[in-house]
């Protein structure tokens, strides 16, 4: 019962956030599940400031987390966050385990330093190791059609846990970059405090000598903080060219997705018809399980492509990966360009009757050429936006009409 | 004219490898065609009646009036199928998809005839989620129990089509071929490898993917026409209070509005006075001419009796 008293809030963040991951929300509106990722800092604001790009309102979510630090020191971590509270519930299966952390050096400050001096750079590198966005991947992974690659943003999830297993604590004391990040802002506001407060030590402050010396910690975050900014400018010019590799979602930031992606699986879940998958590949080693649109229909029962008027997954990415859209902008922008196999079309190739292609497109981006008695296909590049109604309708096989990334 | 003739020569040699019909499959194909009209005597020339009006309802009714009454066509008990044309989302306005106050006549007409049940299987190609409430059909259905819905792959039925050419095998709706009595409620409109969308093209959403798949692959006017030789409609009713012109099947396109419903038991004749409001004649649309050509029906604007009525 006293467990249940002081656990009380965990567990009803527990329950509400898994609601939220899994997308129990009305239909119209999809954003509300996005909210449990618009919550971390790292996710909403590094993600608009990385981004360049104020996309709405929904950032000031983020606010409330750089806050709470300030004032009550990391109260999220032991008080809230659904993450922490099911790796510390994972990490009593082993009290045996308790002194492995010991052995491993206090990676979260640096991390949450290293995501932060790269958002600023303009190419956030370890934005997917925010544990909102762990937790969020995870249940986001169980939708339908069950695919193994759909479970890939589910992995960071397990992985914590299993961790937690083995060393029980280490997630949230040593590798968290949010509980770093709000380690940091605790301990800036302790120096700025301290100055008033440095004769009268507060009896629940940590034992002196275990805090860090402020003056020490600055001049460390510098030296985490300028490289790290560096590595961020130099990988956004190697890797920044692999996100236009693959067929990305509506809204995509083609330059920056590999890096503001989080893997939250947000887009993913969200889909009415599971188009969009996580790469396992295409996109460099750098744009694993980021998301790419598999245009061709997995359900030979009905004809499933990036529908006009659907911007639903633009409407859930917490970082900008993928930006709003209203659906007039999405009639005007091309995710990519369907290219025809004129010795596969069944028109240009067998002379049959077919403009199955035409039937389908919603945007009339297909002209139709007479050929002898036959009407042949053929993409108007200025129409088509890449929507992928043809490849999934093409009744030759192999399909004679294929979507590909705009390069 | 050559291609047609190849296309009937290359199926010639699948027919000794075709199994024999079920007894089950010829029954059924026998009781679509109990005529429904006096009007459409065998042997003489096919008539037409082309309702013109502007409320589809009235339309409807007087239509039906001249083809002999609704009880004639609605008899009590009767398993009653209706498949209009609901592939698309497109509104009532734009002309994709029959109209749905035609729909709600028929419905509502055979709810009052006591009918045993009314089923409506269309095989959308948008999904039925947008297209049934933006056609106006679930309205159309509101408060009635008739049962619109999108069928599953167990709700098809594989049929031999013993007269095809091209098109031996399909697999069909099942409520489709159990009915007493089958409407057949096309809209028309263009259709870029059809030429037009009319009635023997809506039987394309009676089917499931794959046959429609396979009848692009292989010859789609000659499947479209071999299948007519297989489902017989009790009735064909062709909205054309307005037609699409262009851009079709999908829309939107140009419209033209001739205020008329068409209703025949003959689809072909029916197709063809179609055609008409369109200025195409069965030369340009192949799957009319050789629907003629197997037996279906009469192509021949000058011998199709036109019998005009206004609402």
């Amino acid at each position: 019962m006293k467990w249940l008293r002081r656990n009380v809030w965990r567990l009803l963040t527990l329950v509400a956030s898994v609601i939220l991951a899994l997308g129990f929300v009305p239909e119209n509106h999809p954003e509300l599940s996005a909210l449990l990722t618009r919550f971390s800092p790292i996710l909403s604001l590094f993600g608009a400031a990385a981004a360049r790009a104020w996309f709405g309102g929904t950032l000031l979510l983020g606010i409330p987390l750089l806050i709470l630090p300030l004032f009550k020191g990391r109260l999220f971590c032991w008080r809230i966050c659904p993450m922490g509270f099911l790796a510390e519930l994972a990490g009593k299966l082993n009290p045996k385990g308790k002194g492995l952390i010991h052995h491993v050096p206090m990676l979260n400050k640096a991390l949450a330093l290293i995501v932060a001096a790269t958002a600023a750079a303009g190419y956030p590198l370890l934005i997917w190791l925010d544990p909102l966005c762990i937790f969020n991947g995870f249940f986001a992974a169980w939708r339908t059609p069950f695919t193994v690659a759909a479970l890939a943003t589910g992995i960071g999830f397990v992985a914590i846990l299993v961790m937690s297993v083995i060393a029980p604590n280490i997630w949230c004391h040593r590798i968290c970059p949010l509980g770093g990040l709000q380690e940091l802002l605790m301990l800036l506001a302790r120096r700025l405090t301290e100055g008033r407060k440095a004769e009268k030590p507060k009896s629940g402050d940590l034992p002196p000598a275990a805090a860090p010396r402020p003056a020490a910690v600055s001049r460390r975050a510098l030296l985490t903080a300028i490289p790290a900014a560096a590595a961020g400018v130099v990988a956004g010019k190697v890797f920044g060219p692999n996100g236009r590799k693959a067929l990305r979602p509506p809204g995509a930031d083609l330059e920056k997705i590999n890096a503001l992606c989080a893997r939250c699986g947000n887009c993913m879940r969200v889909c009415p018809y599971q188009l969009i998958q996580p790469d396992l590949g295409d996109s460099g080693i750098d744009g694993l399980f980021t998301p790419v649109m598999w245009l061709r229909s997995r359900n030979p029962d009905q004809e499933q492509y990036c529908f006009q008027d659907c911007v639903k997954c633009t409407q859930v990415c917490p970082t900008g990966a993928l930006r709003p859209l209203t659906v007039k902008q999405k009639h005007d922008l091309a995710i990519g360009i369907a290219e025809i196999d004129r010795k596969k079309c069944v028109a240009w190739e067998n002379k049959e009757y077919c403009a199955v292609c035409d039937e389908y497109c919603p945007y009339k981006a297909i002209k139709l050429e007479k050929r002898g008695d036959v009407m042949c296909p053929v993409v108007d590049l200025s129409k088509c936006r890449g929507c992928g109604a043809c490849e999934s309708a093409c009744p030759a096989d192999p399909i004679a009409i294929t979507v590909k990334p705009i390069s | 004219m050559n291609t047609t003739a190849q296309k009937a020569a290359a199926p010639a040699a699948r027919i000794k490898r075709r199994t024999f019909l079920k007894a089950g499959t010829a029954a059924a194909v026998g009781s679509f065609y109990a005529a429904p009209s006096s009007a459409s005597a065998e042997s003489t020339a096919p008539v037409v009646i082309v309702v013109h009006g502007t409320d589809p309802k009235k339309m409807v009714e007087a239509g039906i009036a001249k083809m002999g009454g609704w009880a004639k066509l609605f008899k009590p008990g009767a398993k009653v199928a209706i498949k209009p044309n609901l592939a698309w989302k497109s509104t009532p306005e734009q002309g994709g998809n029959t109209h749905p106050d035609i729909l709600r006549a028929f419905i509502l007409a055979a709810e009052a005839r006591k009918v045993k049940k009314i089923t409506i299987p269309e095989n959308t190609c948008h999904p039925e989620k947008e297209t049934f409430p933006t056609s106006g059909a679930l309205d159309a259905i509101k408060g009635t129990s008739a049962k619109l819905y999108r069928p599953k792959a167990s709700e098809y039925k594989e049929v031999e089509v013993p007269k095809g050419k091209i098109c031996q095998k399909a697999k069909v709706s099942r409520d489709l071929l159990e009915a007493d009595c089958l409407i057949n409620m096309p809209v028309a409109k263009h259709h870029g490898g059809a030429t037009l969308s009319l009635s023997m093209k809506n039987w394309m959403g009676a089917i499931d993917n794959n046959t429609r798949r396979a009848w692009h692959r292989q010859g789609l006017h000659q499947c479209i026409a071999d299948f007519s030789t297989f489902l017989k409609p009790t009735l064909v009713v062709i909205d054309a209070t307005r037609i699409m012109l262009d851009h079709g099947p999908q829309g939107p396109g140009k419209l033209a509005h001739p205020h008329e419903i068409i209703l025949s038991t003959d689809p072909v004749a029916a197709d063809t006075y179609a055609a008409s409001l369109f200025k195409k004649t069965p030369a340009d649309v192949p799957h009319i001419r050789i629907a003629d050509e197997m037996g279906v029906g009469c192509s021949d604007l000058a011998k199709i009796k036109v019998e005009r009525v206004e609402a």
